[in-house]
């Protein structure tokens, strides 16, 4: 480059990175069916971003697109900055990819794990040695580097899992349900680390099931569903524009339900019913009308949460997929 | 120096030795396992048909009937190990075990799995016939020393099935469907391919279709060089074998690259 074409550049934009995942119009069709339809995202660089959305929603489909182990049907995706169609090699080398699926190597030990993960990196063996010792330290399995992953509790494989995938230093996790099935106390743990990470710089893909993990974690979120993004926010402003400050839960009796919910709509009110529940929302200043009398049956109010939210967008209905 | 390394690490033939060190380190984990298998089957192979069989077998051109064998047991050895490990094997390790899955989440993709399976299943066929070789050296079997090129030959061997067997690993849907590899394809080969008796033996028109099959040149190389009775067109049989590998190591990469990256 010569000083001529050196351009001033405006302050504070000096080092502006690149999103850390951008997706525009991605789309992913087996066959006739249509996984992903045509989603667009972004994840900035450092925060922790929630995939949201039942099963079936395009989740995994979404994040094995980013991880360049699904090829991309439609649209664009840079990954770091770069096109996951191009330059794939580089882009895996950047993440550190934790599936659903338990790809742990049964015939190998704990440290023999990371070994192998480090060769396939390309990191030098003291390098792998001293950065398996860490990332164990930090994971606390330091005492079972000589064990098989069968000898580890369900919640120290999940541990070891990402651990293993944190060895050569990735600048973006892709963490695809990190915490399911995994006992309180184990989340607990996987939360406090995952957030020890956020703080260090390490950007986060995340999905799950655990509405109070999203909240926990995530700085953002999209919800999709069917393929196609429903909602895109911080879990508060999520919170305030789709359920509002608090939710009110009455329950019925069966035959007196609908009746009870044609006189909350008439008073104004926002309603959902789940089995033989009335849920009502208290959403820009509305709740449960007053001057209308709820007798004596059993009524709960509780600040609205994620999972009203994802219940509101996405429906109650089970989804099999 | 490290930029040549660099272009070096993003090589498949780089990527398949990382994955070949995966299971190089899982063979010594199980060592005591995995020993019976490679080293004692074929020498019990040699001895029940070379001396038991071989007593009643008059000498086979110009060879003991235990000395024709050998060769053979050498070669058929090589793959069989080989075969074992790439199809029941890495099926296992693909579909069971999802150590694929974790490799495709690092930056190594289809073609350095393919390419690190075929040569650690090819690992095992030669420590396999390794074995086979030793004993039968030891038993006065061998009488060229031309005969220790019958280890390379015996990785090319292994290398040739493997990539062979990857082919069906890649296509099966199931472990059982494997089971049509062995019993339609390489049983009936093992008993036609001069393992057991010359092949000119045969009818002609079942001659040239032995000569088709990939083991009969493998067998005939390799006893080439164990017997010291060299010919030019032992090149031909190479040449062979290098062709089988090359056709079946491409069709392995693309098919198991259609089916790991969907």
């Amino acid at each position: 480059m010569t000083a001529s074409n050196v351009q001033p550049i405006a302050p504070g934009r000096e080092q502006a990175p690149p999103p850390a995942v951008r997706a525009l119009d991605l789309t992913k069709r087996y066959g006739a069916f249509t996984a992903v339809d045509g989603i667009s995202f972004e994840i900035r660089p450092g925060e922790c971003f929630g995939l949201l959305g039942p099963n079936g929603a395009g989740k995994t489909t979404t994040i094995k697109m980013i991880n360049c182990t699904s090829p991309l049907t439609a649209g664009n995706l840079w990954v770091d900055g770069k096109d996951v169609r191009r330059q794939q090699r580089a882009i895996k080398s950047a993440l550190g990819v934790v599936s659903q699926a338990d790809s742990l190597d049964g015939d190998l030990t704990v440290l023999q794990n990371l070994v192998c993960y480090g060769r396939y990196f390309n990191l030098t063996s003291r390098e792998t040695m001293r950065r398996a010792h860490e990332v164990l330290e930090f994971f606390s399995l330091d005492d079972r580097a000589a064990s098989t992953p069968d000898e580890l509790s369900g919640g120290m494989r999940r541990r070891l899992l990402i651990a293993r995938v944190l060895l050569h230093q990735p600048r973006i996790l892709l963490l695809d349900e990190p915490t399911t099935g995994l006992d309180p106390q184990s989340r607990l743990m996987v939360w406090d680390k995952l957030s020890e990470l956020k703080d260090e710089g390490i950007t986060i893909l995340l999905t799950t099931h655990y509405m109070a993990e999203t909240s926990y974690l995530c700085d953002r979120l999209i919800i999709i569903d069917n393929g196609k993004v429903l909602v895109e926010g911080s879990p508060a402003e999520l919170i305030d524009r789709h359920v509002g400050s608090h939710v009110t839960e009455v329950r019925v009796e069966h035959h007196e339900r609908e009746s009870l919910e044609q006189a909350l709509s008439v008073a104004g009110a926002e309603l959902d019913h789940w089995g033989d529940s009335i849920i009502v929302y208290h959403r820009n200043g509305a709740g449960i009308p007053p001057g209308l009398d709820l007798g004596n049956r059993p009524v709960t109010t509780r600040p609205g949460n994620l999972e009203d939210v994802f219940l509101r967008l996405t429906g109650r209905g089970l989804r099999d997929g | 120096m490290t930029t040549a390394l660099a272009a070096l690490q993003t090589t498949v033939l780089w990527g398949g030795f990382r994955v070949w060190q995966r299971n190089r380190d899982a063979f010594f984990r199980a060592w005591k396992v995995e020993t019976g298998g490679i080293a004692v089957e074929p020498l019990v192979m040699l001895i029940a048909l070379g001396y038991g069989l071989g007593a009643y077998i008059r000498d086979v051109d110009g060879l003991t009937y235990a000395a024709f064998l050998a060769p053979g047991v050498v070669a058929s050895y090589a793959m069989w190990h080989s075969i074992f490990d790439s199809t029941y094997g890495a099926y296992l390790r693909m579909e069971t075990h999802n150590i694929y899955e974790a490799v495709l989440y690092t930056p190594l993709g289809p073609a350095d799995i393919v390419m690190g399976e075929v040569f650690w299943s090819a690992t095992r066929g030669l420590l396999s016939a390794a074995c086979v070789l030793v004993t039968a050296t030891a038993f006065g079997l061998v009488h060229s020393p031309w005969a220790v090129l019958a280890l390379p030959a015996a990785l090319m061997i292994g290398v040739m099935f493997a990539a062979i067997a990857m082919v069906v690993t890649a296509t099966v849907q199931t472990i059982g469907a494997i089971n049509n590899f062995f019993t339609l394809f390489i049983l009936p080969m093992f008993w036609v391919s001069g393992v057991f008796f010359p092949v000119d033996q045969l009818p002609p028109v079942v001659q040239w279709g032995a000569w088709a099959l990939p083991l009969t040149p493998a067998v005939e190389l390799v006893r080439g060089l164990m017997t010291g009775d060299l010919h030019w067109w032992m090149l031909a049989w190479v040449g062979e074998i290098v062709v089988f590998w090359a056709v079946s190591m491409f069709f392995a990469t693309r098919f198991m690259t259609r089916r790991l990256i969907r």
